[in-house]
């Protein structure tokens, strides 16, 4: 088990991709899987290279865009709570969370990391000294992978240093290409590993590339077809931007943004002195209990927490055990032990790598659920 | 206390008759389930499985959304993977028009990924269609097929209230779209679209909760199944046919039909009359207890390399160590038919998510999936799995067809002399009325008459019902005492035959 652990530990240390120094394999080829032979997959705070820019596609986190950023998106709105087993709306609201649905991420390693949308067709955001905190999305050793319900939006890591703000930064023939219609993104191309992205405004299909250059700065390079003149707007009298190379249809240059925020990725649950009650509920929403044992009181993967605590359970084989501390514990730790009448075995995984005061305040939330909580 | 030597003596016949009945009958092993090895650390988060035309297999990781290739090894153990493709969020299909060159549906998108430079890594993403909204829930995971005309078929997952949506979404929001325990608050969630070759994605059919997996036949016919759930009180399983609305509300907020300041939830919760009227029913109807999560279903290859059901449906399920076999047949111009499983545990793993046979046909590669992260696998779960016939065929029900007054059953090897007593076929058949609860338990049990039982050949069977009627499910459980006239039981004994329509006489 101990080496488990410390293999475990050596992956979350450990990067994706290759580090800098090392990275002197062909450019192309991932090949840190037939290298070791191993695939460090647990990681959930991944990091590309210059030579190995890591991309990656998931839920990504809203830095404090504005609003016109999001012209090509809509407004979802706070939804009435609904309780599936009334079949009605419930008094309470569920309010939307922040967060982008379709964007693309990039890690150039620890110099640069990026948010390209795919809807507005543009650079949203860069930062440095590290990418994505992904716990809150793909979990980790221990939660075996479970997200946060509710809050499963990765996380930045290190110093936001652009952020785009109104129209598209990018004019051809003197206009934003905002003012060309809706963007159509198109896909990238790997050109040396490095993600070229591809959008079509109006006519003209702008391929953009970026690059680390420096503290705080990075580079962007647009070329279009048709070939026509482009300039770049500067979003903030913040940012300093160098111009390298204008030609027709090409345009290069370096941003020189600012310090607007340092990020440290998703705070977990505390290491805790005493067990408690507010514990068990951050340990239960990290681990992704709810997903399969519902607060609301509805049957779902698993029996519902609710009312469950000194209730007597009828199991599989037919025998009949008091939920007392002792069951839930067991029940944690190895799930098949005892499997409640209509649910089935070898659905939950077992959680035993969790500190006794965790196991403690786990079980002292599980019996303070009473009353089903009707508003999510 | 003392026992009386009756009793001891009746005990000791009961148990002598008991251990005669198992030692009598046998259940050789004719599938072999073997584990593919992966690289040490991967979790089992299998999304897609394709072969190419060469005999590469392909497999797209769900999460994180790496396509590892391998060629196939006679050994489980010795599969040389290396990455083809890598980004991809949520990939949950695979094709492969061509070797080096695959298509695979995201969250996002369908894209397609070419390696041009032919260096084995793709290194051209394209996107082929992003014409459905995002709402920012988790839940909307995507299946992918092709159409057979040079495009695709896109399968739409809706949300789930167990997510929450974002201040952003991609495509328009909808109020009504959102309600419910699984919702449609953005464009065609809950739809099958179809991409045609000239890029064009049009809405195809709608109705589906969580249809995770697309199947086009041999034939050309299109089917999925879909989660149980709200509105899906079975396990079913659906021909799919363009204009159809197949039973979960929420999707029809994006039907142009549908009038714009109408709640489809609410109408439907109150009315069940307009909403049977206006829903297609699934062409099997498999109950929650027999498969919990349908996921992709697969043809069996016609060559029987796989064993007599060839043209047959597989159907895994997601959840537990089971395989489920589908026997369909048209009546009355639509399809219907009959489920058993095909095989439960006997090494097979948990979470089957993904299936491909090998261009050959004797190998069907399942992949295993858990959870959004790698919950719910334990620790050296298993990714992979090859099942390989490896003797002769199971004695079973290789095809049960609706007869006007009951069903024909026609087995793989003779049935012995039980196979012609009435008591060896127990029938009892049920509805099951779809509603916006979670599930839903089966309605109007009633046990069923077997009026005749007549050996037509040694190895099909028809009985006769008495007051044999359409619209309903009919469960037969082979009784113990049923085995072939070589003593072998059957691998499952339980068929569900979904009789929307009898046949007229």
């Amino acid at each position: 088990m101990s080496l488990r652990i410390a293999a475990i530990a050596f992956l979350l240390v450990g990067r994706f991709c290759l580090s800098a120094a090392e990275s002197t394999a062909p450019a192309a080829a991932p090949s840190w899987l037939d290298r070791d032979k191993s695939y460090p997959y647990l990681d959930n705070r991944p990091l590309g290279s210059r030579e190995q820019p890591l991309v990656l596609r998931t839920f990504l986190p809203n830095p404090g865009l504005e609003e016109a950023v999001f012209a090509n998106h809509r407004l979802g709105f706070k939804a009435f709570a609904y309780s599936p087993e009334k079949g009605v709306d419930l008094a309470g609201t569920v309010m939307p969370i922040d967060g982008i649905p379709a964007a693309i991420a990039v890690s150039y390693g620890a110099d640069l990391s990026i948010v390209f949308d795919t809807t507005e067709g543009r650079l949203l955001y860069a930062w440095q000294g590290g990418f994505l905190d992904l716990f809150p999305y793909w979990g980790d050793a221990v939660t075996r992978g479970a997200m946060v319900q509710m809050d499963y939006v990765p996380r930045l890591i290190g110093t936001l240093i652009y952020r785009a703000s109104q129209a598209h930064p990018l004019e051809i023939d003197g206009r934003s290409v905002s003012e060309l219609g809706a963007p159509q993104f198109a896909g990238y191309d790997l050109v040396k590993s490095q993600p070229v992205f591809l959008v079509r405004h109006g006519k003209f299909l702008v391929r953009t590339t970026l690059q680390p250059a420096g503290p705080l700065a990075f580079r962007l390079t647009f070329a279009t077809e048709p070939p026509a003149r482009l300039s770049y707007r500067n979003e903030s009298n913040r940012y300093t931007l160098t111009q390298h190379q204008a030609a027709a249809g090409q345009l290069s240059l370096t941003v020189k943004g600012a310090s607007l925020g340092e990020y440290k990725g998703y705070e977990r649950a505390p290491d805790l002195k005493v067990a408690s009650i507010a514990a068990g509920r951050q340990l239960y929403q990290n681990f992704g209990c709810a997903s399969c044992h519902n607060l609301n009181g509805a049957k779902s993967n698993g029996p519902t927490h609710v009312g469950l605590f000194g209730r007597e359970q009828t199991l599989l084989d037919g025998t009949k055990v008091k939920v007392d501390e002792a069951y839930l514990l067991e029940s944690i730790k190895n799930p098949n032990a005892k499997i409640p009448l209509g649910y089935a075995p070898n659905v939950m995984p077992p959680y035993n790598q969790l500190s006794d005061l965790q196991y403690q305040s786990l079980i002292l939330f599980i019996k303070s659920l009473l009353q089903p909580e009707e508003a999510l | 206390m003392k026992r009386n030597r009756a009793g001891r003596l009746l005990a000791l016949l009961f148990a002598l008759v008991v251990a005669g009945i198992f030692a009598a009958t046998i259940t050789p092993e004719h599938y072999k389930v073997e584990d593919i090895a992966f690289p040490p650390n991967m979790p089992p988060q299998v999304g897609g499985v394709a072969f190419d035309r060469d005999g590469a297999l392909y497999v797209a990781m769900r999460m994180r959304g790496e396509v590892l290739v391998a060629q196939p090894h006679a050994d489980p153990k010795q599969f040389k993977w290396r990455v083809f493709a890598t980004g991809f969020d949520n990939a949950l299909g695979i094709v492969v028009p061509e070797p080096g060159r695959i298509v695979v549906v995201q969250m996002a998108e369908v894209t397609e990924a070419i390696d041009t430079d032919h260096d084995g890594v793709a290194d051209k993403y394209r996107t082929l269609a992003n014409g459905w909204g995002m709402s920012g829930n988790y839940h909307e995971t995507n299946a992918l097929v092709p159409d057979g005309k040079g495009g695709y078929f896109v399968a739409l997952g809706t949300a789930s209230y167990q997510g929450p949506t974002f201040v952003h979404t991609r495509g328009e929001y909808s109020a009504f779209g959102r309600r419910g325990r699984n919702y449609s608050a953005v464009p065609y969630r809950g739809w099958v679209m179809q991409l045609g070759r000239d890029g064009l994605l049009t809405p195809y059919a709608s109705g589906f909760r969580m249809p995770n997996g697309l199947l086009l036949d041999d034939e050309n016919n299109l089917w999925s199944s879909d989660n149980q759930g709200d509105w899906k009180p079975t396990t079913p399983f659906y021909h799919i046919q363009p204009g159809k609305f197949y039973g979960h509300p929420s999707s029809l907020v994006w039907d142009k039909n549908w009038p714009a300041d109408k709640d489809p939830l609410a109408t439907f919760r109150q009315d069940l009359t307009s909403y049977n009227a206006l829903r297609t029913r699934p062409a099997v109807e498999i109950p929650w207890e027999i498969i919990h999560s349908g996921s992709q279903p697969i043809q069996i290859p016609r060559n029987n390399a796989f064993g007599p059901f060839g043209g047959q449906i597989l159907l895994p399920d997601d959840s537990r160590a089971k395989i489920g076999r589908l026997m369909l047949e048209k009546v009355g111009g639509q399809y219907q038919g009959a489920f058993t499983l095909f095989m439960e545990g006997q090494g097979l793993q948990t979470r089957n998510n993904r299936a491909a046979f090998s261009p050959d046909g004797k190998s069907l590669y399942i992949g295993q999936v858990s959870g959004r992260g790698w919950g719910g696998a334990p620790p050296g779960a298993s990714i992979m799995q090859r099942v390989r016939l490896v003797k002769g065929a199971p004695f079973t029900i290789a095809k049960m067809e609706i007869t006007p007054t009951g069903f024909r059953l026609t087995f793989t090897a003779p049935v012995n002399a039980a196979g012609a007593e009435i008591s060896s076929y127990p029938v009892q058949s049920m509805i099951y009325q779809p509603r916006w609860t979670y599930g839903g338990a089966a309605e109007d049990k009633r046990d069923e008459t077997v009026t005749a039982v007549k050996v037509i050949e040694p190895s099909v069977v028809e009985i006769t019902l008495d007051a044999f009627r359409a619209g309903r499910i009919y469960r037969l459980r082979l009784a113990d005492a049923l085995v072939s006239a070589t003593n072998e039981a059957p691998p499952d004994r339980e068929f569900f035959y979904t009789a929307n329509q009898l046949p007229s006489r």
